[in-house]
């Protein structure tokens, strides 16, 4: 086996390995890579900050654990820019398996900013059929939730009697692990004129970019990275920057990776055809 | 000490999923059935009370009687389970298929194609040289695309030299959307790492 062949045949189990190692030993030993705010984060941030104190925004956990690691960061940090400015929350989930992560999160921005159920913030819950949920809401928000994830009634609740429909809310923040955020943005925007943000997983944040530059979504942030860039924003270090440093790390070795896979290629290829013109017997 | 516990099960469940790194093996078996089985009763139970109970059995005991024909319609889906009976659940999709129809087919040429469309026109005018280079980018990017996908002719001459672009900047998004996607699977495994360094062995704060 040649040189070239060997280095198109390394095994994949060496290659977890050094992906394994290149993401573990940043997060033990932190570098500290500067992290540059992309203007997609910056425009989100800037819809988040022009709301006033008593603005009621509706943010929705459109996933469930599977995406956790990259969107709760961009979750959070919404929660904590949304309460340190006293901007009331509506929280929902389309995805069954996120009422447990909605819950968590709230109630933990809640104890932290000293927030109350009812009159700062409510849960709405976990609705059946999306499409349906988001089209509805622009008619009647009580009619679509009748009550809230806890069973009270959503007539009775404090912070409901001021939101009717899609007309009362000043910002729609989803937060998706799907194609969920475009949803929003050609029915509750499209239809309904409101205004939509998302924060996406990396793989759904390369989608959302036509939306950004139609200015159907006014803002985005783009997997785990844009979480970081927003945390930086917010100057409130969380999940997000402390994964930086391995993000840059593995990808460095991805490139590092490709390169030598595609130089054991072209290589290899080009020795077969040296070998193949060399006249027989030299 | 329940929290504990969970996050005990949590970590030696993420490294038995690990393992199949290294190759197929009884622990990684036990971790993936077990994932499967408990999403399996999870959902089964969310979806029956927020759907079933929450949505058609309580408003039917508050007098929404007209509900039930909702009920009946979804009732009849699992007639596909039956291969004689599979018939009858054509009745249900063809509803849905309608519904769903309706809510879509708006909606999308208004966004999806429209408004996508008013957003490749702009007017130079008064804009930095930047932004009038990007639309102009833009623009091309979009038209000489839609020229690739476009098979009605035969893609020679000019229109061949057209395709080409298109095929230029489909290459470029495409590895656009592969360096994202790998973005997003290191993010997953940083996830991981930080739950087992921070949540579960307390040796990075």
């Amino acid at each position: 086996m040649t040189f070239y062949d060997r280095l198109m045949s390394i095994d994949r189990r060496v290659i977890f390995l050094c992906i394994g190692l290149a993401v573990a030993i940043p997060i033990l030993v932190p570098i500290g890579f500067p992290v540059q705010v992309s203007q997609e984060t910056k425009s989100f941030y800037n819809e988040m900050a022009a709301l006033k104190p008593g603005d009621v925004i509706l943010l929705s956990f459109d996933y469930e654990g599977d995406v956790m690691a990259e969107v709760d960061p961009m979750a959070v940090a919404v929660m904590k820019q949304a309460f340190s400015s006293n901007v009331k929350v509506v929280a929902l989930t389309t995805y069954a398996g996120g009422t447990g992560i909605a819950e968590r999160i709230l109630n933990e921005a809640a104890r932290q900013y000293g927030k109350i159920y009812g009159i700062d913030y409510v849960f709405l819950g976990y609705n059946p059929d999306w499409s349906g949920t988001i089209l509805r809401l622009g008619e009647s928000f009580k009619a679509t939730y009748p009550t809230d994830q806890y069973g009270k009634s959503t007539g009775e609740i404090p912070l409901m009697k001021q939101v009717e429909t899609y007309r009362n809310i000043a910002l729609l923040v989803s937060i998706s692990g799907s194609a969920l955020s475009e949803y929003w943005a050609i029915w509750a925007g499209g239809r309904y004129g409101v205004k939509v943000i998302s924060g996406n997983t990396a793989i759904q944040a390369i989608l959302i970019y036509p939306y950004y530059q139609a200015h159907q979504i006014l803002g985005f942030l783009g997997g785990l990275k844009g979480a970081a860039e927003y945390e930086v924003l917010l100057n409130k270090p969380g999940m997000g920057m402390r994964g930086m440093d391995a993000q840059s790390v593995a990808h460095g070795l991805m490139v590092v990776f490709i390169i030598i896979g595609n130089a054991g290629y072209f290589l290899a290829r080009r020795a077969k055809r040296l070998g193949r013109e060399r006249p027989a017997g030299i | 000490m329940g929290a504990n516990i969970g996050i005990w099960v949590a970590a030696i469940l993420t490294l038995a999923i690990f393992t199949f790194l290294y190759k197929d093996n009884p622990f990684f078996k036990f971790a993936e059935h077990l994932l499967v089985g408990v999403s399996a009763g999870y959902y089964l139970v969310q979806y029956f009370f927020s759907a079933a109970y929450k949505k058609l059995w309580v408003p039917v005991g508050e007098g929404q009687w007209w509900l039930i024909f909702g009920g009946i319609l979804g009732l009849m889906m699992f007639t596909r389970l039956w291969r004689r009976t599979e018939w009858i659940s054509r009745y249900p999709v063809a509803f849905y298929v309608a519904a769903w129809a309706g809510y879509v087919i708006p909606s999308y040429i208004q966004v999806r194609i429209l408004q996508q469309a008013e957003s490749t026109m702009f007017n130079p005018a008064g804009l930095p040289v930047g932004q009038v280079i990007s639309f102009f980018i833009l623009l091309v990017g979009v038209v000489a695309t839609l020229i690739y996908f476009y098979f009605s002719v035969e893609h020679k001459g000019a229109v061949r030299g057209v395709s080409r672009v298109g095929i230029i900047f489909l290459m470029i998004g495409f590895g656009a959307t592969f360096g994202y996607n790998v973005m997003g699977r290191i993010s997953l495994l940083i996830g991981r790492f930080q739950f087992i360094f921070t949540d579960w062995l307390h040796i990075v704060k």
